[in-house]
């Protein structure tokens, strides 16, 4: 891009894609269903499963660790569920169809940078989920949790490439927002379920548990699990997860579609 | 007549700015822009006319950059889309056909946004102000009145001081109050020094604003003139009526040069001719001393002259077809 002036004012606001964060940003506060959804969802369940007695129970008699400790990676990648399916790919499938992209790209801000900007919001907004899951579940319920920092970080990072590139997928195949909202629909059940938000993975039969830890959620839920409680993740879960991070980007890349 | 000598002039003391020259673009096996061929002199307001479908917004795209030519080449001083895609964008400002904004975005959200693209972008204070939209500054886009709409999307396409400003349909869907304001700003885009390129079905739009036309049919240009032009030339026959003062012998008039047909209606005379009748026949009259009083004169106008050259070409192209 061309150098911006030193003496640039109001009027004259500086790079392109920073004010494209700025603005899709307040689009996203101006229909707030990703917050509502990504955000608020999980925060919510985290203090309604907090405030059950039942699940500060220890899982069984030879540990400390209770449903409610299993079920905070669960939410955390019920955020990204929420964010791949929803946050990330609808606005991105709205903004084509209604021909904004188009307009963008008659320009010299090109829609590329408004899809990364649309990226840069929702890992915004992943992050704020994830740092009030993990604070509260500290803070206010007294967990325990043993970080492996380097395990955490690459489990989390490839929790999220994974999720998001789902999210692009969305958005690159989806012809209309009506038919990402059924994808979103057709994936969200599913998911939320391999995730264990309705039943904790590790209870499901053993049959299912191998699937749900070769779906992303899954694996992911696996991996932080590990990072959490002071161990680093095994490499089967980290290795699904990239695999999916490469597989659904490389679809989206070679069908995603500006107009 | 003045009309004329503005355009002429154009042509042949400013440089040309744009030029077509045998663009061709095919979509699958339908063939979008066959051969177009136009060049645009800087500073005029040059309108696209002709059937839907004939290839006028796939002729802009390629001009703007949006598409890739298949054949042939339209550049924008010396820019295109294969040699230049980033310079081109900034030169050109384009406001698309069927192109909204994000439903919750403000007005000057979406100002600055396209300010931030380009370098050296006008005050988009004044810019609002100009087009008569400063009070919706902060309305959002889906608050906004077809008209207002309209008025921001010419904003976002001159926001960036574009040399070029395409502007694709821009008066579709207006109530005609709209639509002549719209006319307005664009004689006043054209005042700042931007050369308009104008797209659109309104006969009466094109023969307002535009210095130039080029009528498009099946992806070629089948006509290129002023609008004036085309409509003395294809636009049929001068109607002259009036109601004389006294009797007058046909022959006078069917004698002068250029009539087709003198008919009688009630009180009135109707003479039908070519070129500039309606001197021919008042003279005429004077000289054998009748007064014409309450004479209308009814010229062919674009319109007559697009129906014309349209259903013309779809024969010709029609024979063609068939002798294949």
């Amino acid at each position: 891009m061309s150098a911006q002036d030193s003496n640039a004012t109001l009027q004259k606001p500086s790079k392109p894609f920073w004010e494209l964060v700025k603005v899709q940003g307040k689009l996203v506060l101006r229909e707030p269903y990703s917050i509502i959804f990504g955000v608020a969802l999980p925060i919510f369940l985290l203090l309604l499963f907090g405030s059950i007695p039942a699940f500060g129970e220890p899982i069984s008699s030879d540990t400390t660790v209770t449903i409610f400790d299993i079920y905070i990676p669960i939410l955390m990648v019920t955020v990204l569920i929420m964010i791949g399916l929803l946050g990330l790919p609808i606005p991105i499938v709205r903004d084509r169809e209604i021909g904004w992209l188009r307009r963008i790209s008659t320009t010299p801000g090109s829609p590329a940078k408004l899809l990364a900007a649309q990226v840069t919001i929702n890992i915004i907004l992943a992050t704020a989920g994830f740092v009030i899951l993990v604070a509260g579940s500290i803070l206010i319920f007294g967990v325990n949790i043993v970080f492996d920092i380097p395990g955490f970080v690459l489990s989390l990072a490839l929790a999220t490439t994974a999720m998001f590139s789902l999210g692009i997928l969305i958005a690159a195949v989806a012809p209309s927002q009506g038919a990402a909202n059924g994808m979103m629909m057709a994936l969200l059940y599913p998911l939320l379920f391999f995730a264990g938000i309705y039943v904790p993975i590790q209870i499901l039969p053993s049959g299912l548990q191998t699937v749900a830890s070769f779906t992303p959620v899954g694996a992911a839920v696996k991996a932080l699990n590990s990072s959490m409680t002071g161990s680093f993740p095994s490499f089967v879960p980290l290795l699904v997860m990239a695999a999916y991070t490469i597989f659904f980007g490389y679809i989206a890349v070679r069908y995603f579609r500006w107009e | 007549m003045e009309v004329n000598n503005h355009a002429a002039n154009y042509l042949t003391s400013r440089k040309s700015v744009v030029t077509v020259s045998h663009l061709r673009k095919i979509y699958g096996t339908t063939v979008a822009v066959d051969d177009v061929s136009f060049s645009i002199a800087e500073g005029e307001i040059f309108g696209i006319i002709g059937p839907n479908g004939a290839g006028k917004t796939t002729t802009v795209e390629c001009i703007s950059g949006l598409r890739v030519p298949d054949g042939g080449s339209a550049t924008v001083y010396g820019l295109s889309p294969k040699n230049n895609r980033e310079e081109l964008r900034k030169s050109v400002g384009v406001q698309l056909q069927e192109s909204s904004l994000p439903p919750r975005i403000k007005v000057w959200e979406a100002l600055e946004l396209f300010a931030s693209f380009y370098s050296n972008p006008v005050d988009s204070r004044e810019l609002l102000e100009s087009l008569g939209i400063a009070a919706k500054r902060n309305s959002t886009f889906k608050q906004l009145s077809g008209g207002q709409k309209q008025r921001l999307s010419i904003a976002l396409a001159l926001v960036g001081n574009p040399k070029i400003a395409i502007l694709d349909e821009l008066t579709t869907g207006l109530d005609p109050e709209a639509r002549r304001e719209t006319w307005g700003l664009i004689e006043r885009v054209r005042d700042r020094g931007v050369t308009v390129i104008l797209v659109t079905h309104y006969m009466d739009e094109a023969e307002r604003l535009c210095d130039r036309v080029a009528l498009i049919n099946h992806g070629k240009v089948i006509a290129l003139d002023t609008p004036a032009a085309l409509a003395a030339k294809e636009g049929g026959e001068v109607h002259v009526q009036f109601v004389p003062s006294g009797p007058v012998d046909d022959k006078v008039l069917t004698a002068l040069p250029g009539v087709v047909s003198v008919e009688h209606r009630g009180n009135r005379i109707v003479v039908a001719g070519s070129g500039d009748v309606t001197t021919r026949v008042l003279s005429a009259l004077l000289k054998v001393g009748v007064q014409a009083s309450d004479v209308q004169v009814k010229s062919g106008n674009l319109e007559d002259a697009f129906v014309k050259l349209t259903q013309t070409d779809d024969k010709i192209v029609k024979r063609e077809v068939v002798q294949q």
